[in-house]
């Protein structure tokens, strides 16, 4: 070390550090010094009640892991979870929200009839489509395919008019499948109408737009 | 001795102490832990509350709930006639699927919220088709007499169901070969929920 007042410092340093160290260690001994100097009615008198009252302590702690592991396993996030993915399900089937898909589009030109159109849904939901819309309308379990007096069809309130396009998600094959076949309804709508203008096109997406009504329930009650 | 006596009482006590501050740390952290997921449930339980409401409204959409309320029956039965000439068209003594579809579509048509065939409640995935000459409806086999019932305004639905333009094929049947075809008003009906399942595969949500 090259100063005397830089040794002098440190020398001082040391000290004072020495001086704060053995005020800690007496401290110490004297705890454990009045532990000691405790009669040992004291202590056991102390012991007895560190015994009870860690028992009491280990009980709550218990309880407290039984709790927690309830919470983990079903928090209101996964119950959250489920329900929200139930409730987007039963949205798809009631037409009720924007779905895509794959599936096929089906398009008529031709003097087909009301009762040929709804023979058409029929099939389609019998090859498992997941979602249907005639002409741009979201079909719901509620929307019939309905004419008018002058011979219109119309569905949710919506005229139609041709070609009568169908769109129906669901798995393409089955759908071309059931629909093509031989004597099937295409075969017997082309046989029956003549000049019957017919494509089906397997598609790998279609975007179906949500249902744009009101669906009101005036005398159904759901039984509790 | 007493010295060591008194020694290993305190060592115990010592012990115990440091025993009884670990027990409180980790009952201070599970209480802390608990604190927090009974926060986040209260906070998810008002968005459940809406949620859970929300599902049960489109089950209700759905046909997923029994439902009850005035509405139409109508019994469709094959024709109960013993004796049938021999050059006879057979079908036209009989109920088709297309009979029950018919029916059932102008059923919707005015204004009906709830119908069954035979117990079998129709959604929006139900096809009514035949294999063979057995009718299915929801892929379970059902045989005559068939009893539609809708809950709706029975007054609608009953004359949607007379109106002359519409079911002309029945009404025929009924009047020339003794088929079946029966329409009566209910003021309490009882419709079972859709039992089957709804297979969503293809369809996805928005775009």
């Amino acid at each position: 070390m090259k100063s005397r007042s830089a040794q002098l410092s440190l020398t001082i340093l040391c000290f004072a550090l020495g001086l704060l160290l053995m005020a800690q260690f007496r401290t110490q001994r004297m705890t454990s010094r009045a532990l000691l100097s405790a009669s040992s009615a004291e202590q056991l008198a102390i012991i007895s009640s560190l015994v009870e009252n860690n028992a009491r302590l280990r009980e709550e702690m218990e309880a407290l892991e039984e709790q927690l592991s309830e919470y983990q396993q079903a928090t209101g996030r996964a119950m959250l979870g489920a329900l929200v993915g139930e409730l987007n399900k039963v949205r798809i089937i009631n037409g009720l929200v924007e779905v895509s898909g794959s599936g096929v589009e089906v398009s008529i030109d031709g003097p087909i009839g009301v009762l040929d159109v709804q023979d058409l849904i029929n099939e389609l939901r019998n090859a498992g489509t997941e979602a249907l819309a005639i002409n741009g309308e979201r079909l719901t379990l509620y929307s019939v395919v309905a004419s008018t007096e002058d011979g219109a069809m119309t569905v949710n309130g919506t005229q139609l008019s041709r070609p009568y396009i169908l769109q129906a998600i669901g798995q393409p094959e089955i759908m071309e499948t059931a629909l093509l076949r031989r004597g099937g309804l295409i075969a017997t709508l082309e046989r029956n109408y003549e000049g019957l203008a017919v494509s089906l096109i397997s598609r790998e997406k279609m975007v179906l737009p949500v249902y744009k009504g009101a669906i009101e329930f005036v005398y159904a009650s759901p039984i509790e | 001795m007493p010295g060591i006596e008194h020694q290993s009482g305190a060592l115990a006590i010592k012990r115990l102490e440091a025993e009884q501050e670990e027990l409180k740390e980790g009952i201070g952290r599970m209480r802390e832990q608990l604190d927090e997921y009974q926060r986040e449930l209260a906070a998810n339980t008002e968005m459940l509350k809406g949620i859970s409401a929300e599902l049960k409204r489109q089950k209700m959409v759905a046909g997923l709930l029994a439902v009850e309320g005035a509405g139409i029956q109508v019994t469709l039965d094959d024709s109960s006639i013993q004796s049938v000439p021999a050059t006879a068209d057979l079908s036209t003594y009989l109920i088709h699927e297309y009979d029950l579809r018919d029916v059932v579509n102008l059923l919707w048509m005015a204004g009906s919220e709830a119908i069954t065939v035979n117990d079998e409640r129709i959604v929006a995935t139900t096809s009514i088709y035949c294999v063979g000459s057995t009718v299915m409806v929801n892929d379970t086999r059902l045989s005559p007499p068939y009893l539609i019932q809708a809950v709706g305004n029975p007054v609608a639905q009953e004359n949607i169901l007379s109106n002359p333009a519409y079911l002309k094929e029945i009404k025929r049947k009924a009047e020339l070969y003794g088929v079946q075809f029966k329409v009566n008003r209910t003021r309490m009906l009882t419709l079972p929920a859709y039992k089957g399942g709804f297979p969503i595969h293809y369809a996805q949500l928005g775009d």
